[in-house]
């Protein structure tokens, strides 16, 4: 005999039949009323065929564990690993609800009826939101035929899945205003081995034989080669302003909160410039302070979407914003995601426009968003003070624009093209000398 | 949780849950009101009670409101049947088998759990082969009425009970016989 712990409880339908069927029974006995057998009948019965099915063998069952990471709105597959299931007829599984979190079936809850050898069907869940998640949480029950006895419902533990933001695929079509790097794909205003015409000049000892023009160099009776630009790299300072969240976040594909713009927008630039082979960097003004320094490669745009994935916002705590060295070099590009309404990182942002780095302001406010207000402050308060806030960032923004830094709101990955074009042509305009 | 996944759901629960208590209800009433035609009425405070009883297990069917309900239709048939052996007594022992058929149902889960056609197919043919159980034991009583003595009735369903039990003890497995071979 095994004297471990049962999971194993009879049900509450086994007992009303045998509460009613029992009590049906007395009463015909004790008045003589022979015909109650009749109404209490199929009640005993199904309580006898219940008892036969009493199980035997505890059934052991185990959550597969869900992958770490996941893309928003990316889907996955809770499976129940499960064994000794010979007394189980019927499973249900009930999985804990979870915001931001989609779960097929639709309630988050199913039943199955098992046929002998058959798996426990999947849940299928889909995080909707970036950010860390509990998955996998849920309640499991399994009853034997004809209901008599119930194991469960016993809770099996979920596990934290990192969510890292969306990231769209597009290559990069605007062109860094002053590259400085060795490799990459930004043109250079400098002459050297690229792709790109330059233009056609007298040929100099170490000019390489297969960039002789030899229509040109016989038209003018001297040799002449064909001249390209250099291809290089730029590096890239997304800092992102995660001091507060404006707006109602609905998830992937719902309406965004100016965080859930701000992250995606962050991760789609660390995308597209790593891609293109730029060192990208990433600062986030949070409580957390997450920071990435300047690299390239694949696990290098994983480190920052992980880190993207963690924001929690806040106002930073340790430090004063318009104090932070953004560690930018010369000829870095800086983009700020921001809603700019914090004066202190507009302050600091001025200050990287003086410096003569190419600053970029992307607004991730969505239009109509409203902050949350404090509980039991009238409504009427808060959205005059939040007016005045917006006036504020007008004038903010107004005055951004001014120092020479552009504010685009965001809008898709190729937000950035249009205005880094500019900022190159001006970069290459000759400047006169004060 | 999409909008067009959450209207499934009336009221907090599944169309399929609200039929089920819907037949859980019908199964209580029927199981009293089956003797109207034989002119066998319930006082009218005890269809109402029954009812509040019935609506109450329909939204809790493992409580143990539901026994007491079913207990209760099975006291006002001690009273109203008599010695007889009536047709009414079948549609009763219908009406108590739907109802429980309905509460083991919806304990499968919560409201929120649809109803699988599947089970709710297996339990209907439980339930009519249940319900077999009673029309055995109205037609082998209606059978040999006036054949034997009550008496020779009742040793005979001690005698039967009795070999179900010695048959139960024998098949029933103890928990942990097949465990540890």
């Amino acid at each position: 005999m095994n004297d471990a712990p049962t999971r194993w409880h009879a049900t509450s339908s086994l007992g009303r039949s045998l509460i009613v069927g029992g009590l049906g029974a007395a009463l015909a006995l004790a008045a003589g009323r022979p015909g109650l057998v009749v109404l209490v009948a199929p009640l005993l019965l199904m309580a006898a065929l219940a008892l036969v099915h009493k199980p035997v063998v505890e059934p052991r069952v185990f959550s597969t564990p869900a992958r770490q990471q996941l893309h928003e709105g990316q889907g996955t597959r809770l499976r129940l690993e499960t064994h000794d299931l010979d007394d189980v007829e019927h499973v249900t599984r009930m999985m804990s609800p979870q915001p931001f979190l989609a779960a097929h079936p639709v309630d988050g809850v199913f039943g199955q009826l098992l046929s002998r050898g058959e798996a426990v069907a999947p849940f299928e869940v889909s995080p909707r939101r970036w950010g860390t998640r509990s998955v996998g949480g849920e309640k499991v029950a399994m009853t034997t035929a004809w209901a008599g006895y119930r194991w469960g419902p016993v809770a099996l533990m979920g596990r934290e899945v990192g969510v890292l933001p969306t990231v769209t695929h597009v290559r990069s079509g605007g062109e860094a205003p002053q590259p400085i790097g060795l490799i990459g794909a930004h043109r250079s205003r400098r002459d050297g081995d690229g792709t790109e015409f330059s233009s056609i000049r007298r040929f100099h000892a170490g000019d390489r034989l297969r960039r002789i023009n030899w229509r040109v160099s016989l038209r003018q009776g001297t040799l002449h080669v064909e001249s390209t630009r250099a291809e290089e790299d730029t590096a890239v300072l997304v800092i992102v302003d995660a001091l507060a969240d404006y707006g109602e976040s609905e998830g992937v594909g719902g309406a965004a909160s100016s965080l859930d713009v701000t992250v995606r927008a962050a991760s789609s630039l660390a995308e597209q410039y790593i891609g293109g082979g730029d060192r990208v960097a990433l600062r986030v003004l949070s409580p957390g302070g997450e920071y990435a320094g300047y690299g390239t490669g694949t696990r290098h745009l994983r480190r920052i979407l992980i880190l993207l994935s963690r924001i929690r916002p806040g106002i930073p705590r340790d430090v004063a914003i318009d104090q932070i060295d953004f560690r930018a070099t010369a000829g870095t590009v800086v983009v700020v995601i921001s809603p700019m309404l914090s004066e202190p990182l507009a302050t600091a942002t001025v200050r990287l426009v003086r410096r003569g780095l190419p600053v970029i302001v992307v607004d991730p406010l969505p239009p109509g968003s409203t902050p949350s207000a404090y509980p039991g402050s009238e409504a009427k308060v808060a959205e005059l003070a939040w007016r005045m806030r917006l006036l504020d960032r007008s004038h903010l923004l107004t005055q951004l624009a001014a120092a020479g830094c552009p504010v685009v709101p965001w809008n898709g990955p190729r937000t950035l093209e249009e205005v880094l074009r500019r900022l190159a042509r001006r970069a290459a305009m000759p400047r006169v000398g004060a | 949780m999409t909008a067009a996944a959450r209207s499934r759901m009336v009221r907090g629960a599944q169309p399929g849950v609200w039929a089920l208590r819907g037949i859980l209800v019908a199964g209580i009433l029927l199981a009293l009101l089956a003797g109207l035609p034989e002119g066998r009425v319930p006082p009218v405070w005890l269809v109402v009670v029954l009812v509040l009883s019935a609506v109450l297990s329909a939204f809790r069917p493992e409580h143990l409101a539901m026994a007491m309900t079913l207990g209760v239709v099975l006291v006002w048939w001690a009273f109203a049947i008599g010695d007889g052996m009536p047709m009414a007594a079948l549609v009763a022992a219908a009406g108590l088998t739907a109802a429980h058929v309905a509460a083991t149902l919806l304990g499968y889960g919560p409201p929120s759990l649809p109803v699988d056609p599947r089970l709710a197919l297996l339990w209907t043919g439980r339930g009519v082969l249940a319900w077999l159980a009673a029309l055995v034991v109205w037609g082998v009583a209606r059978t040999y009425s006036g054949h034997g003595t009550p008496a020779l009735f009742w040793l005979t369903g001690l005698a039967a009970a009795l070999v179900a039990a010695v048959v139960a003890g024998v098949t029933v497995p103890v928990r942990g016989e097949g465990e540890g071979e």
